[in-house]
């Protein structure tokens, strides 16, 4: 009877405390939950919050009064609802930054993260054998609202084939070959040779849950006695945040079995709490350095540049770091008490050291699969030699497994000798490490160390000796060509006071290390591990607190222009300039210019299906000239799976005769890929929409317009320049529209260095002289032709830009400049201004159109996640824009516009 | 501290933690998790075990689950005896 009563309060309390906090998780995330809902925390989520937080207090006290037991709680009662409490907020909290930061993807911070946050109070109040269930539930719950049902049920069935086959009835060789058959069949539909039944977005993930942990799992069922958990072995392999992460820690079998509620759980938990929180912190550091820190390499040119991207593209990696540490966080939740994936790996003090630093899960991984077996093998070779061959072992597996992840990423190998050579010397580094290590020994202790100034001097200088060689070891691995990255080095010029400045940074940070070596920092992540659990939850929360009052859009207000342009950035997931160049690129040039580490192109193009690369190359045809490429006349092909088509002048446009019609106002439209409508289907482009809805306003007027699209993919103004002169003229236009867009100088160095390499005629004496004086040809490799150009690129863009606009005005047309970016681009201000003052001065009338996408979700306006060029939505809102342009200012543009039909029509 | 334990305990103190307390290494402190044991002296270990109890311990073995405390040493090496 006594223990009916209590059995029957407690699940009276854990149903209103789940109740409760599903009602407070709800009212934070709700916003994000309702389609077309405005962002933010108002006042109708903070009741519907606090309602929720009442539910879940009476749940402590209604259960007592209705089976009559006491009300005051025991003191364990109490420490604990205390501690569920404190979690209960941070993780509110938490739910609130990752959403307010827009932490890495939409699936991440709309769906795993309240998913996780629900699922963390319902899974902490269940029975202990039921949470394991509850979780394998979550993480494929997580699955189907990420990628559909059907994509999600595939993703299930394929796991679940590659699991059973694990446990199948049969030797272990077989298993281990019937998994590899079902692996191959799997990479020849990942590579296209084979059909898959499914969406191109799930291989990342697929691959990334199955590619490597299949391996630890068949390692750890060979080894291990342990009875099969179903559940457990499901969870381990449709891990919830594997969902919104391609680049997932390799967790280890027997440790993920071994660590499961290990400790006590609220202490779990809040370092849960804690490893999300410097997740998210290295997450939000790592879009400023992606942004403002990072050079392209074209922009280096004196040492202080060089120094700066040397660190900037190491300090890169901070997002892998902070994606690791928010995906064990998140397990934590769920009792995982996994180890640290990563461990201050800037402050490694030697090579070695830096291996046990960097990626723990990875060098785990590799001891365990390749060097202790291998190690074994070969010990009768004697102690040394076999330790020598198993680390070259370990570098050589690293390097081939770091393709075939690459491979299931992106559905190509990438072979590459910058890949071969940085493993290959880290090798060298690491295995003379090892045996200085076996010879003279490392120093451990147990407790806090005692440092002399003579060791804490030496400790630091390793450590910036090894920051600073693995910086330069870094470049080379990211460099895409081992030609570019010796680019890099070339043709720095040695500037005194940067050197300086540089050793005295150096010595600066030796001196810092010092101090905290001896301030005893190298026990500050032990130390915090200890803090009591009330400490790290307040500072926890406290840090929290503050992230969210900086991300507000109500904080950054109260800033000037550049202070709230970096508040906005590190909100945002926007690709910066040399990564968005690159996007670029890649759509006609066919390549993947992106590094699996540096660079957020590899999750773009990863979702690329391959049918695209090649429809590219069939709405173009080579000139052989400064042009390089044009439109072929009366061409009709499926491009993005809508008609492209031509007209018989070879713009993508509808039919126009040679000269304009009498009583029509006729524009020629300049541009690139945008302005001729890629991606988007006839019809659909802003100018044929601008023309139109002219057209149908002057109906029954004297007027009639045409809007001429002479763009093509890829021009520059250099070829907007030959354009105009050769034909543009011809067609007697009343107004030429050049439409700009970000890069606009970089692209434009970019194509006529590529001109020169290739060794294409320049037709224009400025041009060529400008190329003589940067000392650049045919044999200037591109990168340093493009570096060697930039010093000029402001004249060369200011001599386009006057002579368009000089021919135009020569001929009564009137020139219009107009900005206008793509959806997605990252519009810096400066650079604005700065191309407008240009445009300005060559005597261009302005049309500012940068904030053309403001106040819209970007993805819902990108023609798709891997092409941001405007949709059918994007050009219908560019049109609107461009319209409300020409009605507020008629006479700037030279326009004249119809009278309206309808008064007040906007 | 039994036997096995002790030489143990002696070893690691001697070779990676010289002039460390005797008191301050437990039978369950953690070596590997507790970054005592990094696969270089991990290796040295079990080549120690091997020599010194005539046993031959596999590459499987040699990982937090058998080598992680002086307790779970001394049971893998007691299992072998």
């Amino acid at each position: 009877m006594v223990l009916s009563r209590m059995l029957r309060e407690r699940l009276l309390s854990r149903l209103l405390v789940v109740i409760g906090a599903g009602v407070v998780v709800v009212a934070v995330a709700l916003d994000t939950l309702l389609p077309g809902a405005t962002p933010g925390f108002g006042r109708g989520q903070l009741l519907l919050a606090l309602a929720g937080g009442a539910v879940m207090a009476s749940g402590g006290v209604l259960p007592r009064l209705l089976v009559g037991a006491r009300l005051v709680p025991s003191a364990e009662e109490l420490r604990s609802l205390g501690r569920f409490a404190a979690l209960a907020i941070q993780l509110g909290l938490l739910v609130l930054v990752i959403r307010e930061f827009r932490i890495e993807s939409p699936a991440f911070y709309k769906t795993v993260v309240p998913l996780a946050a629900c699922g963390f109070v319902v899974h902490h109040l269940l029975p202990t054998p039921f949470r394991l269930p509850f979780f394998l539930v979550l993480s494929l719950a997580g699955i189907g609202l990420v990628f559909g049902w059907t994509n999600g049920a595939w993703l299930l069935a394929v796991g679940l084939v590659l699991v059973g086959l694990c446990h199948a009835p049969a030797p272990f060789a077989v298993r281990v070959g019937l998994v590899a058959v079902v692996g191959v069949s799997l990479a020849l539909m990942r590579s296209g040779r084979l059909p898959a039944p499914w969406s191109a977005a799930i291989w990342p993930i697929l691959g990334s849950m199955f590619m490597f942990r299949l391996i630890v799992y068949l390692y750890d069922l060979r080894h291990t006695r342990e009875p099969v958990n179903v559940f457990r072995s499901l969870s381990y392999f449709f891990l919830l945040p594997n969902v919104a992460f391609p680049l997932f820690p390799v967790v280890d079998f027997a440790t993920f079995r071994r660590t499961y509620y290990d400790e006590d759980p609220y202490r779990i938990y809040q370092r849960g709490v804690r490893w999300m929180l410097l997740g998210t912190t290295h997450l939000v550091l790592y879009r400023f350095v992606y942004q403002y820190v990072t050079l392209s390499p074209g922009d280096i040119a004196t040492v202080g540049d060089l120094a700066r991207y040397l660190v900037a593209n190491f300090l890169l990696y901070l997002r892998v770091s902070g994606q690791f540490h928010m995906i064990a966080g998140l397990l934590h939740l769920f009792g995982f008490r996994l180890p640290e994936t990563h461990r201050f790996f800037f402050l490694a003090s030697s090579f070695s050291d830096f291996w046990r630093r960097i990626n723990i899960y990875w060098k785990d991984f590799m001891m365990k699969v390749f060097q202790y077996p291998s190690y074994f093998q070969l010990r009768r070779l004697g102690d040394t030699t076999a330790l020598v061959l198993s680390t070259l072992l370990v570098f050589c597996a690293t390097w081939i497994l770091h393709s075939y992840q690459w491979f299931w990423l992106l559905g190509s190998v990438r072979l590459a000798w910058t890949d071969v050579l940085f493993w290959s010397l880290l090798a060298v580094l690491l295995v003379a490490n090892s045996l200085y290590e076996v010879r003279h020994g490392r120093t451990r202790t147990l407790g806090k160390r005692v440092w002399s100034t003579r060791q804490s001097a030496v400790f630091a200088l390793r450590t910036v000796g090894t920051f600073a060689v693995i910086c330069v070891l870094w470049s080379l691995w990211t460099s895409p060509s081992l030609t570019e990255w010796f680019v890099l080095w070339g043709g720095v010029r040695m500037n005194a006071p940067e050197l300086l400045a540089i050793v005295a940074v150096l010595a600066a940070a030796v001196l810092a290390t010092t101090a905290a070596v001896r301030a005893g920092a190298a026990a500050l992540g032990p130390a915090i591990a200890r803090q009591p659990f009330g400490r790290t939850a307040g500072l926890t929360a406290g840090v929290l607190v503050a992230f969210y009052v900086v991300g507000r859009p109500e904080l950054s207000s109260q800033f000037g222009p550049h202070v709230r342009e970096v508040l906005r950035d590190v909100r945002l997931t926007e690709l910066n300039k040399r990564d968005a160049a690159l996007l670029r690129r890649g759509y006609y040039e066919s390549i993947v210019g992106a590094n699996p580490l540096n660079s957020r192109l590899w999750e773009i193009y990863a979702q690329r299906p391959r049918q695209d690369l090649t429809d590219q190359e069939r709405i173009t045809r080579p000139t052989g000239d400064f042009l390089m490429k044009e439109l072929p006349p009366l061409e009709g092909v499926m491009f993005f799976g809508a008609p492209f088509r031509t007209n018989r002048w070879g713009m993508r446009d509808r039919d126009y005769e040679r000269l304009p019609p009498p009583a029509t106002y006729r524009v020629a439209l300049l541009g690139s890929s945008y302005t001729m409508g890629w991606g988007v289907g006839d019809g659909q482009s802003f100018e044929w929409l601008l023309e139109d809805r002219l057209n149908g306003e002057s109906r029954g007027g004297a007027a009639r317009y045409e809007i001429l699209n002479f763009a093509v993919g890829d021009y520059t103004p250099l070829q907007q320049v030959m354009l105009l002169e050769r034909k543009v003229f011809t067609f007697r236009p009343n107004t030429v529209f050049l439409v700009a867009g970000p890069a606009e100088s970089a692209e434009t160095i970019r194509r006529l260095a590529l001109i020169v390499r290739l060794g294409v005629h320049v037709p224009y004496d400025f041009l060529r002289e400008t190329v003589q004086a940067a000392g650049v040809d045919s044999a200037t490799p591109l990168l340093e032709a493009e570096r060697r150009l930039k010093p000029h690129e402001t004249r060369i863009l200011a001599w386009a830009y006057g002579r368009i606009a000089a021919l135009s005005r020569e001929r009564g047309i009137t020139p219009v400049w107009m900005y206008l970016p793509m959806p997605g681009d990252a519009t810096s201000l400066e650079e604005v201004t700065a191309l407008t003052a240009l445009a300005h001065g060559a005597g261009f009338r302005m049309a500012d159109l940068s904030d053309v996408y403001a106040g819209h979700d970007l993805a819902t306006l990108q023609v798709a996640a891997w092409d941001r060029h405007p949709n059918a939505a994007g050009h219908r809102l560019i049109a609107d824009r461009l319209y409300a342009a020409l009605r507020l200012e008629p006479d700037a543009f030279g326009v004249p516009l119809p009278v309206r039909a309808v008064p007040g029509d906007p | 501290m039994q036997g096995i334990e002790a030489t143990v305990k002696d070893y690691i103190l001697g070779e990676f933690l010289p002039g460390t307390a005797a008191g301050e290494l437990t039978e369950s402190t953690p070596l590997i998790t507790g970054g005592i044991l990094d696969s270089i002296a991990t290796l040295k270990l079990v080549a120690f075990l091997e020599e010194r109890f005539g046993i031959e311990i596999q590459a499987h073995e040699a990982g937090v689950d058998h080598l992680n405390t002086i307790g779970y040493i001394a049971r893998l090496v007691r299992s072998k005896q």
